[in-house]
């Protein structure tokens, strides 16, 4: 309650170029903020999990429409940012199937994405006053 | 690294840190969620695990 009190309400459009940067580099939403710990710890967490999925031989599914759960797969990858674009210019997350943690590798990318996204929207939030 | 439990753990450590700076804000109470997510994460790992036990892989 009393965070809400704190707490200013500005427009909805306030949080668009935080949230942006927000998906693009995480943690960069809440550098803006001035949360540098948080953001700091955001990096490391979504930048870390999305390499180890890589090293683990995890796959950057394409946004193919024809099979759903491949086209929610690649959606939630792309939650990751630039990241995930730098990935697949590289020609990194190819995805070896017959690798023993090729499943490890895919699960890592698809959640850092989705952390991504929550991070994105709770950075939202914060700018534009909904939360303190 | 190869072992499945390592990966577990790791997985359990990063998503629980994450979660707990996202839904808590006071650092002591985001140090207790994060330790009941990671030990969540960990316990319903071995509990399935344990259920999973009796069927042919």
């Amino acid at each position: 309650m009393r965070a809400k009190e704190e707490t200013q309400a500005r427009p909805a459009t306030a949080g668009i170029p935080v949230a942006v940067s927000a998906w693009l580099v995480p943690g960069l939403g809440h550098l803006m903020l001035g949360r540098t710990r948080r953001a700091l710890t955001f990096f490391v967490i979504v930048a870390g999990m999305f390499a180890l999925g890589l090293y683990l031989h995890g796959e950057l599914f394409p946004l193919n429409t024809s099979e759903p759960l491949t086209f929610l797969a690649g959606l939630a990858e792309i939650g990751v940012g630039l990241p995930f674009f730098a990935a697949k210019l590289l020609g990194m997350g190819s995805g070896e199937v017959t690798a023993l943690t090729y499943e490890y590798g895919y699960t890592f990318c698809i959640v850092a994405g989705l952390l991504n996204m929550l991070i994105m929207l709770d950075a939202y939030d914060i700018a534009v006053g909904r939360k303190s | 690294m190869t072992s499945h439990f390592l990966v577990l753990t790791v997985f359990a450590l990063l998503v629980s840190t994450a979660f707990a700076l996202l839904m808590r804000h006071d650092s002591k109470e985001q140090l207790r969620f994060g330790i009941l997510a990671f030990v969540c994460f960990l316990g319903s790992a071995f509990f399935i695990g344990w259920l999973m036990y009796p069927f042919p892989s």
